[in-house]
This record gives C-alpha cells, structure tokens and sequence, in this order.
C-alpha cells in the first residue's frame, strides 16, 4: 500500500527575476515501510522536497496524497493535525526547545495530552536510550544525544511517516550511523515509512529505495522492493 | 499542563529576559502611579483653597466691597462713605500734654463698607438655609509721646546807614541852636505864640537857615524794605510707632458657618463667652502670641482662648472676637460689613445668589465660583500645567513604555523564530502558540505591574517625605492698599504696615500625595496590558510566518 503519492510534484522559488524550479514534476511512490533515502548535492531541491512532504509548504503544482488523501486543499489547522499524528519531524540541527529538559522537549510534541505524558516520554527516551538523560537540557547534551532526543520525539505520536532532513548532517559518520541504526530499527519492527534526505552516502547502506535528486529531478538509483 | 510547565521552563530559564520586560513595565507603571497620584494631590490641594467658601459652610457671601478697579468711578455718596469709614485723624493736641504716653486704635472698614445688621432680616428662610454676619476691620494702632510743637522766629537788628555825611560840629549844633533862640526871642517881641502855625514854620525856617549846606536834602523819611520770613515746620520728631492688623467679629450664635468654625480651632477653644479673643496661626506666630496669654485691643485687654487656622482665605483676619465685642470697641454698633450664606440646595447656589443680589442693591454677591478666580501662586501653576500635561505626559510614557516592551517582546519572539517553526513542524496550531507566548506575557505583565506598584508606592511615600509645598495667593475682598497713602494723614508708618497686614492671604499647602487604589490599578493595568499587546503582536507575527521560513533561519 502506498503511503505517500506524488504526481507531477512542481514547486517555483522566484529569485530575483528568475524562476527557480526548486521541484520539478516528480512522480513518485513510497509504499508503506519503505526504508527511502533521497540523496543529491544541496541546492538539488531535496529539502524543498521533503518540506513539500511533510505539509510544512505547498506546491506550486502537482498533487501529494498521504494515505490517499489529497492535502493540498486542507486549512492549516488540519495540516497542522495531520502533522502532529501521521509525521514524525526530525532536523539536522535537532531544533530541540533550549529552555526545555530532554522529556519535555519529547512532551512537547505529543497530540493528544494526558496524565500519562511523562510516562510515555521516558518510554520514548529509552527505546532512544537516553532514559538517564531526561532531565537534562539539550545544552548539556552531546550532538548525537541531541538527535536521540529529536528521534525519541518524532515518535511520541506514532507517526506512520518519519521525516528527516540531514539526521547526520551535523553529526561525525559513527554518531550519524547510531541514528540511523535506531530509525532503521523502528522501520523493521513497527513499520514506520523513512524517508531520509541526505548526502552522506552511507545512507544509501540503511535504505531499500534510494532516490537521486538533481536540479528538481528525480532518478531512482536503487529498489529492493 | 505542559504548557504551565513549558511557560515556567522559558520564564525561568530566561530569567534575564524576564527581568529587564517586567522591570520596564514596573517603571512605566510607577511613573503613571506617580503621575496621576500627584496630579490629584495638587487638584485635591487646588479644591481646598478654591472652594474657601464651603471651608467654612458657606456657598455664598455678601459684602460691599468695593473693588480696586472700581475706586475711580464711584459715586460721590460711596466716595463719601469710603473716605469717613476709613479716615485716621489723630489730633494730638486732645490727646494729652506734651511728653504724655498715649496708644490709639483706629477701626476701618477698608473697602468692605459696612451695612445696618437689620439688613440681614431680609433673608428669610424660604430663600437660604442659614447665614451668620461678621465684621471685618483693619486697625491702625499708634503708641508713642505726644511731642511738643513750638517754632522760633527771629526778626529785628537790621541796622540803617545813610553814608557820605559827616556829622555836625559843635560850633555849627551852637550856631542851629543860636539860630533857633534868635528866632525865639523875635516871636517873643512881636507877641506871636512859638507854638502856633506861625510860630513853628517861622523857628523851623531859621533852624534850617543855619543848618550846612552838606545837611539840606537829608531830612526826608526813609522806609524800610519790606520782608517776609518763611519757614517749614517739620513733623515733630517722637517715638509715634503706627501698626496695622485685622481684626473680625464673629456670629458667635452660628457654629457650622461663620468667618471661623470650632472645628478650625488647632489650639485652644472656640469662644465660650463674650470677651474673648481667638487669633490666627500666622499672626499667632508671628507675634509670638499664645492660648492664656492676653491681647489689648483699643485699651480692653482680652484673654486669648484659642488659635485658628481659617480657611475662608478671602477674608481672614489676625483676631477674631465676637461680633457684638467688635461692635463696641470699634464704635461700629449694629454695623457689619459680610454675611455668610448656606443656600438651601447646593443646585441652586447660581438661582439664590441672583436673587440675593436683587435684594441688596449694589452689594456684591460673591460665591465660590468667583473666589476660584482670585487665586494664584504657584499651586495654581503646578495644577495648570499638570492639567495642561498630565494628558500627554502619560500618552508619551504610555506609548514609550509599550515601544520599549513590544521591541524586546518581539526581539525575543523573532530570537526564538526556530523554536516557533519547530513546534508548528511537531504540529502545533497557531492558536497554541499564540497562547504560549500570550500567557508568557501575561505573567511578565503581572510580575512587572506587581513590581510598579510597588516602586509607585515608594515614590509616593518619596514625594511625601520632600514635603514639597505650594503657595496659593488669595486676594482679599478687603483691599486697604489703595486707599493707605490717600487717607491716611498722619506719619508715613500705615502704609508700610498695611502691606505686610495678613488680609490678602498666601495659603501654604503641602503637597499630600495620597494613595488611590484605583491609580494603583491603572499603573498595574498600563503593565499587563502592555505586556500582553506586546505578545500578541509578536506571537501573532511568529504565528503568520510558514513554518519552512522558520526552519530555514536556521
């Protein structure tokens, strides 16, 4: 079952006088535990890709159905509900909340709140294994321990899609592999769709559909199904 | 609630953001309290001194005073009136021998003329609700010795020369003489009368016969000149010393309208019998004059009972005594020169003052509306200037003090455009956020209106503690300024002392900032909601912007 469809996916930046084509007609599908690293030089248009993805801008032209359903007529408060519980958000610079500890910036994210929250934070940190690191506030964590947090909180929902836009980027390759190592593990155990925008190549290792991303276009460079 | 628990974390965490907001929302709430609260001080302190008529109960007075600008073109008969009521003839001369010790108090009416005390039966009770009479004068009092008057004139001394003739010889005195019997002897033979017509012509003839030639011509009569001797005689030097006071006959029958009310008393009583005298703070003072002591007054020695502090400024006096007492030692029997008024409705203070000037003719009907305008000094100033300011002084701290705070409220929610865009990518509405950052500011805006207050409070007691004071300047209704100089006869002292009588009032207040919850409250509400504004303004800003936008600042 196809989580995600995209077709004729157009997105148009004007810069200056020009017309940039930041995302140019892509056709595309990701099925329902795809393991999906987009990979491409920057400037490429995979980040505008992957904001296009996760509702947090709208396209220019073209459709995308989540779950088959279209969301480019859907107000922003619905795209803001779709958001909380269908997608799970992780950044290359964590975005964690400064003045938040590590299980709040988690409870932050959750959708629908309840007494259980700091319960079900914790659960979170520990699938993450930052469970004694809780209380801390991200500026007493390391990078990768930051990222943890960020994944811990791109989960508390149950999202059915993970969204992450240079998870390693900021992150030395053994700290980026951790991560990707826990994002790998959630999508075979839960089945949780990734989808990853990179250019580390070692990315493409954890993948089983790996996209090339070139001046807007899209070039399926790998599918074990 | 998370959302406490995140307001908390970023108040806390934050707390050097959180102080320098709610510092300078405290401060621009204080300056308001402050503001306001001394803006209604001076007008409370303005009210005081403007309304001197219901200081004392009484909505309207009635005089005949006569204004100074006036003086000029009065009619002959008040003219008159005006020049006997305040004329100071002292005739030395009936006052004793010269050497004698003497004191002498003249009453005046100055310019409030006075009127038959009859008059006041004109005011029945249909038409007011109360009124009490009252006399003011001014006394001039002289003390000294009566000097003696004597002025010397010298004349007589002159001396007569007729020069250039030398004196007769004896030979030419014996020859005139010879002459003379010769002629005698003649007369004698020819039987005429030497004394007779005749007789003289014919002596005289030989006489001048016989007389030198450098004689003739010099028999003829000789006048005098003429002279008139003038000298000015000057004011006979004595130790005559003039002074010059107030003094007022209080409606003893009336103890809730009057010149001076029982509760105005600050030391001492109020009068219990006749002959009795009670004196105002000021003059009191400046006198050195004390409950228990004694004043003499045109030789009748009173007992002070009690010191007041009046508060009719228009027409306050040194002394007050009973009105009947005045009556006597001022040979003004049945004569008063104001009457005090209680309308029946304070609506209808306008209405009745018509009619009681019908009633008087050529009276002045004066109530508190009038006396406002006599006043001046700086309490005037302060009050006229912070009403002319207060207005747009608090509109500029208003908006300074918003500016200030919408700058760093919204510098701060600009600072945190990544955190914003974060919540909104994990999926929070723009209404969450909204209210994250409204509630933010709104416990800054508490925390900053609690601290104004406090600061406002201490500026007030600050203010209060300078003890800053203001002087009202009250014109009297009884001006003897204009008239000094022009009736006064004698010596050049009255002018001097009229001057610095206390008539003409200055009204010292202090300057008494009170604390109004209100205001307290209006401070506390310019803090929160200048906070609260401040945030919408800023979290609606972040609210708008795309969340990508806000991703992309990274």
């Amino acid at each position: 079952m196809s989580v995600i469809e995209l077709k004729d996916l157009t997105k148009l930046y004007k810069q200056g006088g020009a017309t940039i084509r930041a995302v140019d007609g892509i056709n595309l599908s990701v099925q329902e535990g795809d393991f999906l690293v987009i990979i491409g030089p920057s400037g490429s248009g995979k980040s505008t890709l992957l904001q296009l993805l996760g509702c947090l801008d709208k396209p220019t032209g073209g459709e995308i159905k989540i779950e088959d359903k279209e969301i480019n007529r859907l107000s922003d408060g619905k795209l803001a509900e779709l958001r909380q519980h269908k997608l799970g958000f992780i950044f290359q610079s964590f975005n964690l909340i400064p003045t938040l500890t590590a299980r709040q910036n988690v409870e932050a994210a959750i959708a629908k709140r309840g007494k259980g929250d700091k319960n079900k934070a914790l659960e979170v940190l520990e699938k993450v294994g930052l469970s004694e690191r809780a209380n801390h506030l991200p500026s007493l964590l390391s990078g990768g321990e930051q990222q943890r947090v960020a994944v811990a909180r791109s989960l508390i929902n149950d999202p059915e899609i993970i969204l992450a836009d240079e998870p390693t980027g900021n992150l030395d390759s053994r700290t980026g592999r951790e991560i990707l190592d826990i994002l790998k593990s959630l999508n075979r155990e839960k089945k949780q769709t990734v989808i990853i925008v990179t250019h580390s190549d070692y990315a493409k290792e954890f993948a089983n559909k790996v996209v090339e991303m070139k001046d807007g276009k899209l070039r399926l460079e790998k599918d074990k199904g | 609630m998370f959302y406490l628990a995140y307001l908390k974390a970023e108040l806390i965490r934050r707390i050097g953001k959180t102080l320098i907001i709610a510092a300078g929302l405290a401060i621009a709430s204080a300056i308001i309290i402050a503001i306001i609260s001394t803006s209604q001080g001076l007008s409370n302190s303005q009210k005081t001194v403007l309304n001197p008529l219901e200081n004392v109960g009484t909505d309207i007075l009635v005089s005949r005073s006569v204004e100074n600008k006036k003086m000029s073109s009065l009619d002959a008969t008040t003219s008159a009136e005006l020049a006997s009521e305040n004329r100071v003839t002292t005739d030395l001369s009936k006052l004793g021998d010269a050497g004698d010790s003497f004191s002498l108090d003249t009453f005046m009416s100055g310019t409030m003329l006075t009127f038959a005390s009859s008059e006041t039966k004109k005011l029945t009770s249909d038409l007011v609700k109360e009124y009490a009479s009252g006399l003011i004068l001014t006394v001039t009092y002289q003390e000294g010795k009566i000097p003696e008057i004597t002025a010397e004139f010298k004349t007589g001394g002159e001396k007569f020369e007729i020069p250039g003739v030398t004196p007769m010889t004896d030979a030419e005195r014996a020859a005139v003489d010879a002459a003379r019997q010769k002629a005698m002897d003649a007369l004698k033979a020819k039987g005429i009368d030497p004394q007779s017509e005749e007789g003289r012509k014919a002596v005289r003839d030989a006489e001048q016969a016989a007389t030198p030639e450098r004689f003739k011509g010099a028999g003829s009569t000789f006048t005098a000149p003429t002279r008139t001797y003038r000298q000015t005689l000057e004011t006979p030097q004595t130790d005559i010393k003039t002074e010059s006071y107030t003094i007022a006959g209080v409606d003893t029958s009336k103890t809730d309208i009057g010149l001076i009310l029982p509760s105005q008393i600050t030391e001492g009583t109020y009068f219990k019998v006749a002959g009795q005298a009670v004196i105002n703070i000021s003059y009191a003072q400046k006198n050195n004059l004390k409950v228990g002591g004694k004043i003499t007054i045109n030789g009748k020695e009173l007992p002070i009972v009690g010191i007041v502090d009046p508060k009719l400024y228009t027409n306050t006096a040194d002394i007050y005594v009973p009105l009947a007492d005045l009556q006597t030692i001022a040979g003004k029997a049945d004569r008063i020169n104001v009457i005090l008024i209680k309308a029946t409705d304070a609506k209808a203070v306008d209405a009745t003052s018509e009619k009681i000037a019908g009633l008087f003719a050529g009276a002045n009907v004066t109530n508190s509306k009038d006396t406002a305008s006599k006043v001046t000094g700086s309490l005037m100033d302060a009050t006229g200037l912070m009403n002319r300011f207060i207005g747009l002084v608090s509109v500029i701290i208003i908006l300074a003090a918003f500016i200030i705070v919408s700058l760093i409220t919204v510098f701060s929610v600009n600072k945190r455009t990544q955190e914003i865009g974060t919540l909104k990518a994990i999926g929070w509405k723009n209404s969450s956020i909204v209210r994250q950052i409204f509630l933010e500011n709104l416990v800054i805006g508490v925390f900053g209106a609690i601290l104004g207050i406090g600061l406002g409070i201490g500026a007030i007691v600050l203010l209060n503690y300078f003890n800053i004071s203001f002087s009202a300047n009250v014109a009297s209704s009884n001006t003897l300024q204009g008239l000094s100089g022009m009736m006064r006869g004698f010596g050049g002292g009255p002018q001097a002392a009229a001057s610095s009588s206390s008539t003409g009032t200055t009204a010292n207040l202090k300057l008494n900032v009170g604390l109004d919850h209100l205001i307290l409250l209006i401070g506390a509400a310019v803090a929160i909601v200048g906070s609260v504004v401040a945030g919408l303004i800023a979290s609606f800003r972040a609210s708008k912007m795309k969340p990508q936008e806000a991703l992309r600042q990274l």
